[in-house]
């Protein structure tokens, strides 16, 4: 009884609970296939994954942090990679270096306009990305250039039935948590979630930590377009459009206190999981597209509101 | 002779040839495309078809400008507040693909007040003081069930992907199909997704829904989803259904390389973005002095097994299979109207 409590207190349980719902639904009353949907489900949520913890970083900065420009930023860093590799695949780590750098400089920009000239986070991100929208539509006005053979079948391939996406999705959760909960660095983006003034009373480097994090954020959100426009096996002008409140949308399910200060990442799992089932579910009851807005909205909430029903203090 | 007799003896030269009175007439006009979003594939094409066609008809001098504006947001009360703008800057006529057939009729209405030609095209506006060039997007829906009777006699279930959801288009497109099935009882739509005429997001539709799905034999398509749809289908390891295409040319060449490969048979349908060039000489006709229906009607454009290299040779490597227009062209489409 006591561990049945204790995992109940964990936010990122709720997500967890809501996702195998929704998958479990779809197999028993659908009729889906069990192999094909766990397997479909990994690979979309790898994508959200990958996103929302860029998201979820910026989030725990406290109120008001957000990064509005993690769709244009995938574009661009998609778009421009795929150019340079242009279906070369020696080019592949050439492609992959551009595609960091386009996350490093959209970073640093975000962080330049939020800092030096005082524009709040959700303007200053939300301007940066019709510049680098509309850098992307310059760029190559929408040319599908197809991705290098071994990096396509990278990315649509499964390895021992699990997809290689979702893999390198774990691999950067496994960074992300080691980030969060073992290094100082977390502590310091927690604390100044927690309370700005009081972070840097204690002494922590609050703009340098600030910074670091908007970075980390867009080179995710770079690296996330990178490998969906090699899964989708070609760069579209409009492919990030779904992943902005994606990333927002995974966060907040996900447990993630969005006053800031306290995150974390199993929730992003659950959340991302569920996002894409839940989607399926309602798609495999052929449902209209107005009610299943409504369902998806309806459901949203209601996790939402299990996971905010959690004891103050508890984590 | 007077200066008035000179002017009318022009204009009767000029009613004798038509190309020379669009010089003489709409020479010092100024014509402005209002669009709505450029962030696919389609939109850019629409855009370098009017920058390209726009671009000569300005140094041939049949008018005097002809500027093309996009708004950031694809945002009905954004666009309005556009509309507004080019009324002040003294436009002549507005060239429209709306983002709302109904939210920007005070705009378009205040426009014509002003003495401003509106011709809305693709995203039709419902004022009726504005002309429409409107797809038969019902019958393009339709002529696709039809096509899979005609290569599957035997009928069975179809896959539906739809466009935006709450959009006329994607409206009138699935409600084609769904004539079409009616009319042809044999086919069945055992599932239903919204690709939002992106390839990626229908990739993930229909890996979604698939393994829910008894064996698919078709799948009909808004244009933008097909290639999305066949690589969510080669993922889950099925048998390739006909998977009705849309003009693009990733579904285009995704298509040679099936049909390359082991004969893969399939239909291409969609509308052309050069029907903004379309919109451009109507509106340019109509500021001539032209008599115009203010209902028009631009065909589709169709892509068949004989004819899909000559069309993939002919699209643009990212683009959509296009169709630009000529003055001759509108001036036939009015004509046929009538």
């Amino acid at each position: 009884m006591r561990l049945l409590d204790r995992i109940s207190r964990r936010p990122w349980i709720w997500s967890w609970f809501a996702a195998f719902l929704a998958w479990f639904a779809t197999i028993v009353t659908g009729g889906a296939s069990t192999l094909g949907l766990s397997q479909a489900a990994l690979t979309f949520a790898a994508f959200s994954i990958i996103v929302g913890i860029g998201q979820m970083f910026v989030i725990t900065l406290g109120p008001g942090n957000i990064d509005l420009s993690v769709p244009s930023t995938m574009t661009l860093a998609g778009t421009v990679a795929l150019k340079l590799m242009d279906v070369d695949n020696a080019m592949i780590l050439p492609g992959l270096m551009i595609a960091v750098l386009i996350g490093i400089a959209v970073g640093v920009f975000n962080y330049a306009l939020i800092k030096a000239l005082r524009i709040p986070p959700i303007i200053a991100t939300l301007s940066m990305s019709f510049i680098i929208q509309s850098a992307a539509i310059w760029t190559n006005r929408g040319l599908r250039i197809k991705p290098p053979s071994v990096l396509a079948d990278f990315t649509t391939a499964t390895t021992l039935g699990v997809p290689n996406v979702s893999l390198v999705a774990l691999v950067i959760s496994v960074c992300a948590w080691f980030l969060l909960e073992k290094t100082i660095y977390g502590r310091w983006i927690s604390a100044i979630g927690q309370s700005m003034p009081a972070a840097r009373m204690a002494g922590i480097p609050v703009d340098g930590t600030r910074f670091v994090t908007y970075l980390f954020c867009a080179v995710l959100a770079a690296l996330a377009g990178y490998l969906l426009a090699c899964f989708s096996g070609g760069a579209a002008l409009n492919m990030g459009t779904e992943y902005l409140l994606m990333s927002i949308a995974v966060v907040v399910l996900g447990g993630t206190a969005v006053a800031g200060g306290d995150s974390n990442v199993p929730g992003i799992w659950g959340a991302s999981l569920f996002m894409f089932l839940v989607v399926s579910m309602l798609n495999t009851y052929g449902l209209g597209a107005g009610i299943r807005l409504i369902m998806t909205g309806l459901i949203i909430i209601s996790v939402i509101m299990l996971a905010g029903g959690r004891q103050p203090g508890a984590r | 002779m007077t200066f008035r007799k000179m002017l009318l003896a022009s204009v009767a030269i000029a009613c004798a040839a038509i190309p020379a009175s669009a010089l003489a007439d709409t020479s010092g006009k100024k014509i402005a495309l209002s669009n709505n979003y450029a962030g696919n594939s389609w939109r850019q094409a629409m855009l370098t078809s009017w920058e390209k066609v726009t671009g000569e008809a300005v140094k041939a001098g049949v008018v005097a400008a002809a500027d093309a504006f996009t708004t950031a947001e694809n945002q009905a009360t954004e666009q309005a507040a556009q509309i507004q703008n080019m009324i002040l800057q003294g436009y002549d006529a507005i060239v429209l693909n709306a983002a709302s057939p109904t939210a920007l009729n005070g705009a378009v209405k205040e426009a014509c007040d002003a003495g401003i030609t509106v011709v809305s095209f693709d995203g039709i506006v419902t004022e009726p003081c504005a002309w429409r060039i409107a797809v038969d997007f019902k019958e393009m829906g339709r002529s696709q069930v039809e096509y899979l009777s005609k290569k599957l006699p035997n009928g069975g279930n179809l896959l539906e992907i739809r466009g935006l959801a709450g959009v006329f288009v994607d409206d009138e497109i699935s409600a084609g199909i769904h004539e079409g099935v009616k009319q042809f009882p044999q086919f069945k739509i055992v599932g239903s997704v919204h690709g939002d005429w992106a390839q990626d997001v229908a990739q993930k539709a229909v890996a979604g829904v698939l393994p829910s799905l008894p064996e698919v034999i078709g799948v009909v398509t808004q244009g933008g989803d097909g290639y999305g749809a066949a690589q969510a289908i080669a993922a889950a390891k099925r048998p390739m259904p006909v998977i009705v295409m849309g003009n693009r040319e990733d579904e285009l060449k995704w298509w040679k390389e099936q049909k390359d490969a082991n004969g893969y048979e399939t239909m291409s349908v969609s509308i052309a973005p050069g029907v903004s060039t379309l919109a451009f000489w109507v509106a340019q006709q109509i500021l001539d002095g032209k008599e115009v229906k203010k209902d028009l009607v631009v065909p589709f454009l169709r892509i068949d097994q004989d004819n899909l290299e000559q069309n993939l040779a002919n699209t643009q490597a990212g683009g959509v299979a296009n169709v630009e227009y000529t003055q001759a062209d509108a001036i036939k489409v009015i004509e046929s109207a009538k």
